[in-house]
């Protein structure tokens, strides 16, 4: 078999030298599993837009391990409950076209965001700011409506330069940030060619959606490195290849059951919990994630500063998962019966096969239903499910509570989409939004946590680790807990002939 | 005859596990996670797929899809074709008309895009893979039928049963049909390879059976991302959907030969000569 193995990937590799680029440039090659959609910040919203929009354009605030907001940019000072003062770290961060960055480009940026009638996806969180006004070219002061303790955290959008706002330059085409990469060209969807600035070595970010190709491509030399999105057997076949290393870091994208509070299966509390009881998550991780994802047992990890590190792990226990369904009236005879929806993904279509087996096997029959991401996505926000996976990307601060279980947050107000209703959730959400600092917030959203485990509107899975896949020769790539692309700032090849 | 024997084995070899597959001792969704793309064993000869199932138990149930899909695809659009397109033919006039523009129309719209957009609309489930195969595969029963009534409709046995006051619907059913069946059949056996094929191609995109549901599509499909690490996931149902095609599309061409009459006639006279 290890013949065959070997047979087949040679006679792949020779179909893909046909298709080989250029191998005499120098630049360094990024596979991506998805193009960036939007280059614009303040339009983006998908993972590889905002990854790819990071090293073009600067922010005012980033975020640290904790995921507590410190200064990127700029600094800040509070005044008051209502009003921060900002001064930015002058000179360090021109614009690509030369010009210098000022408070008034941040104060163009998110005045277009505020702006209704620009339509930024973005501007919903930053609806508490009431006005901005420029002290000089280096600070500027931002009034909020209310106290809001979290507000520094929601400065985290790429500033772009005034002079171009005012003239509806297409940024999302051309972008001028004033990041560590700027933009050289893109000829077509599936490259995009970045110059870093330090050292004006290219970057190639290239598009290969098929996991196979793109390993092909990685083990032919065709790619120098990429992240993610690949199926945890095809980076067990790569860790054992000598020209490829692989590095692993916990993440912190939340994997999920969600249920529907308005059908009259999945909205009782005993049949999700025994859900609950009847997934077996360890053996998941370990046999079909490789080890590469740690169990969830929130939203938020128990390292985030809001987490809430002392909730009872979820037991797989199918004996007790069967005693609740008993409990809530079903019996083998007349068992529950629930159409789990997912993505047409092949790796989620896999999980959600497993998922369904371990349910059937306390007596849960479940129709599997897969659906291309258009159909899937908007069954789920129009609330036409009973129970479907997905995972949150990218949450760096708990209001995301606030988006997701608010009892106001239906879509299109927000994301509760299985229209959970609990006064108790609500009134701790409230009091968190409230709460004049940070220790406040905490306390109420750690008792949040607790409500949610205990109700269950969402069965927490996992959260998968980030693995970064390079060619050998290419060093110095230092990952992120939200799988940024940040480390490409230092990135290096060991050969010196290939410097 | 022989000729024909060694395919139609095959076919009926396999249909005799399509139909056979529920009775047999298979547990083609059992998972067993530490299994998963565990290569064949003297146990378990095919290995095992992505979620730890026995690859040679989804073989065998996965014929059942295909085959039942081919059948029904098969059967559905051999008698609306047929009945379209000798009922168009024998009547003429206008009816005939719209059916050859019909006709037209489907032709010019590749047939196996036209079910994938049946598929997608309809949404994912082997029950409308059966409906846009069907939508897509009457027409070229119909455009066989007709051509054949066309001529059959001139010859003396018909004008004799019109003239002694036949209803039209005795004269299509006793005395064209028989005529024209030889081709449908030959038609149909292709027809068979190409729904196999179709059936294939759209669970392959995921518009076909959905899980755990095994079908030799979505079996290649899940196989083609581990081609790496597990190769057997392909190579088992890629041989399989292979030699089942392979083995329709010889029999339809035997077939061909064995019913053609002339081609009978010349063989008989070249042994004479000789």
């Amino acid at each position: 078999m290890i013949d065959l193995k070997r047979l087949c990937a040679l006679a792949l590799l020779i179909l893909l030298g046909s298709a080989c680029t250029d191998p005499a440039s120098d630049a360094f090659r990024f596979g991506l599993a998805s193009a960036p959609t939007n280059l614009d910040p303040r339009f983006a919203t998908d993972a590889t837009s905002a990854r790819i929009n990071r090293l073009l354009y600067d922010r005012l605030v980033d975020f640290n391990d904790a995921f507590e907001p410190v200064p990127s940019l700029a600094d800040w000072e509070q005044r008051s409950p209502t009003h921060y003062r900002f001064h930015l770290k002058m000179n360090d961060h021109p614009f690509h076209d030369g010009t210098v960055l000022t408070a008034y480009d941040v104060k163009a940026t998110y005045d277009f965001i505020l702006n209704a009638d620009n339509a930024s996806p973005h501007r919903a969180p930053l609806a508490v700011i009431d006005r901005i006004t420029v002290q000089n070219e280096t600070s500027l002061d931002f009034f909020l409506h209310r106290p809001e303790p979290l507000f520094p955290g929601y400065l985290v959008i790429g500033i772009v330069p005034a002079r171009l706002i005012a003239t509806h330059y297409p940024l999302y085409e051309h972008p001028i940030g004033s990041g560590p990469f700027s933009f050289l060209a893109r000829p077509d969807e599936t490259r995009l060619h970045l110059l870093r600035i330090r050292d004006q070595r290219r970057f190639e970010f290239m598009t290969v959606p098929d996991p196979t190709v793109r390993t092909l491509k990685l083990m032919a030399g065709e790619i120098d490195m990429l992240q993610n999105d690949l199926p945890p057997e095809l980076i067990g076949y790569l860790e054992n290849d000598e020209t490829l290393k692989v590095q692993r870091t916990p993440g912190t994208n939340f994997s999920y059951l969600g249920f529907s509070f308005e059908d009259a299966v999945t909205r009782q509390a005993l049949v999700r919990r025994a859900i609950a009881h009847a997934i077996d998550r360890r053996e998941i991780i370990w046999y079909v994630l490789d080890g590469a994802a740690r169990p969830a047992q929130s939203l938020l990890p128990p390292e985030h500063w809001a987490g809430a590190r002392d909730l009872n792990p979820i037991t797989y226990d199918p004996e007790k998962a069967r005693a609740l369904l008993h409990q809530a009236g079903y019996s083998l005879d007349r068992p529950p019966r629930i159409v789990y929806k997912t993505s047409s993904d092949p790796f989620r279509i896999r999980l959600a096969t497993i998922l369904q087996h371990q349910l059937q096997q306390v007596g849960i029959v479940v129709d599997l239903r897969s659906y291309d991401w258009g159909t899937f996505y908007g069954d789920i926000k129009a609330g036409r499910f009973q129970m479907y996976s997905l995972a949150w990307v990218g949450i760096q601060t708990p209001d995301i509570f606030d988006y997701v279980f608010h009892s106001e947050s239906v879509p299109p107000r927000g994301a509760n989409r299985g229209r959970f209703r609990s006064t108790r959730a609500d009134a701790f959400i409230d009091r968190a939004r409230a709460a004049p600092d940070l220790e406040t917030k905490q306390r109420w959203y750690v008792q949040l946590q607790h409500h949610l485990a205990g109700t269950l509107p969402y069965v927490p899975l996992w959260y998968e680790d980030h693995i970064f896949i390079a060619r050998r020769e290419v060093e110095g790539f230092t990952m992120a807990r939200d799988g940024n692309y940040d480390g490409l700032t230092q990135v290096r090849r060991s050969s010196p002939g290939a410097l | 005859m022989r000729r024909i024997l060694v395919p139609l084995g095959i076919i009926l070899l396999w249909a005799l596990v399509a139909l056979l597959a529920p009775m047999l001792p298979l547990s083609p969704n059992a998972i067993d996670l530490p299994q998963i793309l565990a290569s064949g064993s003297p146990d378990e000869w095919l290995g095992y797929d992505d979620l730890g199932r026995p690859i040679f138990d989804r073989l065998l149930v996965g014929a059942r899809t295909s085959f039942l899909v081919a059948f029904v695809v098969v059967s559905v659009s051999l008698i609306i074709g047929s009945l379209l397109g000798t009922v168009g033919a024998y009547v003429g006039g206008w009816i005939d008309l719209v059916l050859v523009r019909v006709i037209d129309i489907f032709l010019a719209f590749p047939g196996i895009l036209l079910a994938i957009a049946l598929a997608g609309v309809m949404g994912p489930g082997i029950d409308n893979v059966v409906i846009a195969l069907s939508v897509v595969s009457w027409v070229g029963y119909a455009r066989l039928a007709r051509a054949q009534v066309l001529s059959m409709k001139e010859r003396d046995h018909v004008h004799a049963a019109v003239a002694i006051g036949t209803p039209p619907p005795q004269i299509i059913a006793r005395h064209l049909l028989p005529l024209i069946s030889a081709p449908l059949i030959v038609e149909a056996s292709f027809g068979m390879a190409n729904v196999v094929i179709g059936e294939a191609g759209l669970s392959f995109l995921g518009l076909g059976v959905q899980p755990p549901s095994a079908s030799w599509g979505s079996m290649i499909r899940d196989g083609t991302r581990y081609m790496l690490v597990a190769p057997h996931m392909v190579i088992a149902p890629g041989l399989a959907l292979m030699g089942v095609v392979l083995a329709m599309n010889v029999l339809g061409d035997r077939l061909r030969d064995w019913l053609d009459v002339k081609s009978q006639t010349r063989k008989t006279a070249e042994g004479l000569i000789r």
